[in-house]
């Protein structure tokens, strides 16, 4: 028998045939490289954002379905919904989803962020004080706005809102860092201790804001400090929209540096990153994204640590990866989470918070108790 | 050449290193010796750029370092630090590829250079395993293959490409104390060089080509083995009156530990 044909009975496998996709995943999944599976399942994740958005428009006491929308937007059937019903949908339910996504990748972004700069997988910005920082910022221009900012207002319009709880959270992030950084080396005790220093002092301040502040500026305030998306509108989307953006956008250039300084600064610096730059802009990302975030909707607990924790324990804590999969996963779970909250004690609804907490908080003590040894404390 | 012109260092108002001046030649190994806190890791740091000297400068093949950006200065230098503590689950081969960050390639390539240097360091099989479930020397062998592939030819572009090692056989078996040390000499006998900061001195004596021996920031010897590694600076330098032998064959220095007199 020639070669050729022993070859070609499939019993020898030829080394110059490339394998299927699928075989090829896991011989390099199984060799130590997930970045196939992390592509798998950006595309998955992605599918499951769209599914997710359409389902939460299409989903709630009023009755606008799928077909019906589709119908209305290709003009074929003009009456297919009434006028309240379109209300619904452009006005309430697309500006909560549009939101929900936003903040939910936002809030997931920074956990990851945050996580890669401190070297920890417990850095968040809600645990550490980042979002108490910035609810500081917030409430400061809610109560004094009118008396120490007014012309703060006049130049930024509805941005002020975002931007005062963006400088609350920079100035947190930058505090944090200065403190818990001694010669490149993080400590993560002084990190957790200070963040929740540092939290509780941004706490009682509120507290003292919250405290001289008058009727109108209390009822701003409970609307605001919901930690809610039942608020969304398209004027805040247009205030904390292009911050959120820009974050996101930035961050995909992190990635690689992010990805060298989970071996410390000294080696992430002899690999080629400039350092100094990467904490610089990393530090203003997560202050961007977790401002504009706890400016439209108030805090929103555990998405931050949930979302990349879970994802790193499926494709690894590669940032190339990880960033794009949290942003996905992060506003795919918020908006989730916003249909439950909105759909279990219907026609009332729940604060978003209750369920993000009820849902993380269980997962991450799971998480703790199965005993990963590479959490890494 | 790494030269090292009259380098000072401060640490928190402290003066570590007082006017070190040596020059690393490529084709050669270079050990820094000398007991703990002598500034043996702080000379390292000057040299990789990691600290800036607060007087004296520091050139790589010519270039003084404080006008190298640091994605310039990768491309010439690999550092192995001593330890390092990871907290997320990287896998062997996802640490290792970090390395190839500065370099520029196709996929292909990178896997093949990510497997040469495991299998360099003994580690071939090792890739798919998580890095925070290996033994220290494990890891520490897994470092280096990092720096190998961030490193991976001893020249390029015509110029020679250095190893920064510190304490690069402190968790090692004698084994792979001997397959790093050959390895290292190999990266010099292809025309590249290496600084290592080293603490076993019969490992030094039989491969490096030039000691470095210091004390209390200060260069107390420096030359040959044979030159470098006698009775006098033994007591000088470490304080342990010690015979330093000869081994005939070979003209190899070796210290043994038992003819400490105290």
């Amino acid at each position: 028998m020639p070669p050729s044909k022993a070859m070609g009975n499939g019993v020898v496998e030829s080394p110059m045939r490339k394998p299927a996709f699928a075989a090829r995943v896991v011989r390099d999944w199984r060799s130590g490289d997930r970045a196939g599976l992390a592509r798998c399942l950006i595309v998955v994740l992605t599918l499951l954002a769209v599914a997710t958005f359409t389902t939460s428009i299409t989903t709630g006491a009023a009755d606008a379905s799928l077909a019906n929308i589709l119908r209305w937007l290709t003009g074929e059937a003009d009456q297919a919904m009434s006028a309240r019903d379109r209300i619904i949908i452009l006005d309430i339910r697309l500006p909560r989803a549009v939101l929900g996504m936003l903040v939910g990748a936002s809030l997931a972004v920074s956990g990851v962020v945050m996580q890669g700069l401190f070297r920890n997988p417990l850095a968040d910005p809600g645990l550490v004080g980042v979002s108490s920082g910035a609810s500081l910022g917030a409430v400061l221009l809610i109560v004094l706005g009118d008396v120490a900012f007014g012309p703060l207002f006049a130049v930024l319009g509805f941005y002020a809102l975002p931007f005062g709880a963006f400088l609350g959270g920079l100035a947190t992030t930058l505090l944090l860092y200065r403190i818990a950084t001694r010669g490149g080396q993080t400590s993560v005790a002084t990190m957790l201790l200070a963040g929740i220093a540092l939290g509780a002092l941004a706490g009682a301040v509120t507290g003292v804001l919250v405290f001289i502040a008058d009727d109108k500026q209390l009822r701003d305030l409970t609307f605001w400090g919901l930690g809610s998306l039942a608020g969304a509108n398209w004027t805040k989307i247009a205030a904390a929209g292009p911050i959120i953006l820009v974050s996101l956008a930035v961050v995909p250039f992190l990635a690689r540096g992010l990805n060298a300084i989970t071996l410390g600064e000294a080696a992430a610096y002899h690999m080629g990153i400039p350092v100094q730059r990467l904490k610089n802009i990393a530090v203003f990302s997560v202050a961007g994204a977790t401002g504009a975030s706890v400016a439209v909707s108030g805090g929103i607990g555990f998405v931050g640590i949930v979302v990349p924790h879970l994802l790193r324990l499926v494709i690894g804590p590669d940032h190339r990866y990880l960033l794009p999969a949290s942003a996905l996963l992060g506003g795919t779970l918020l908006i989730f989470a916003d249909m439950l909250a909105r759909t279990i004690v219907s026609p009332a609804e729940l604060p978003i918070g209750i369920i993000t907490a009820f849902v993380g908080a269980p997962f991450f003590l799971w998480v703790l108790l199965r005993g990963r040894s590479n959490i890494g404390l | 050449m790494i030269r090292a012109f009259d380098i000072s260092v401060r640490l928190a108002g402290r003066q570590v290193l007082h006017g070190i001046s040596f020059d690393a030649a490529p084709g050669a190994m270079t050990a820094i010796v000398g007991p703990n806190g002598s500034g043996k890791t702080t000379t390292l740091k000057a040299i990789s750029g990691e600290l800036t000297p607060s007087a004296g400068k520091v050139t790589i093949n010519g270039r003084d370092l404080a006008g190298l950006k640091p994605w310039e200065l990768a491309l010439q230098r690999g550092v192995l630090p001593q330890s390092m503590v990871i907290s997320f689950p990287f896998t062997v081969r996802e640490i290792v590829r970090l390395g190839l960050m500065a370099n520029s390639g196709e996929a292909s390539a990178h896997d093949r250079i990510a497997d040469e240097a495991l299998e360099a360091v003994d580690l071939a099989g090792f890739s798919g395993r998580f890095y925070q479930e290996l033994s220290g020397g494990e890891q520490q062998r897994v470092q280096l293959a990092r720096v190998l592939c961030q490193i991976s030819a001893p020249v390029a572009g015509g110029e020679p490409r250095y190893l920064l090692l510190d304490e690069p056989v402190s968790s090692l078996d004698i084994r792979h104390q001997l397959t790093i040390m050959r390895l290292a000499r190999q990266f010099c006998a292809e025309g590249g060089g290496v600084i290592a900061v080293m603490h076993d001195l019969n490992l030094t004596s039989m491969f490096a080509d030039q000691i470095i021996m210091m004390k209390a920031g200060r260069i107390r010897a420096r030359g040959a083995p044979k030159d470098v590694l006698t009775d006098e600076t033994m007591e000088a330098v470490f304080g342990c009156r010690m015979r330093v032998s000869v081994a005939p064959a070979h003209d190899i220095p070796f210290v043994l530990p038992q003819s400490a007199a105290i």
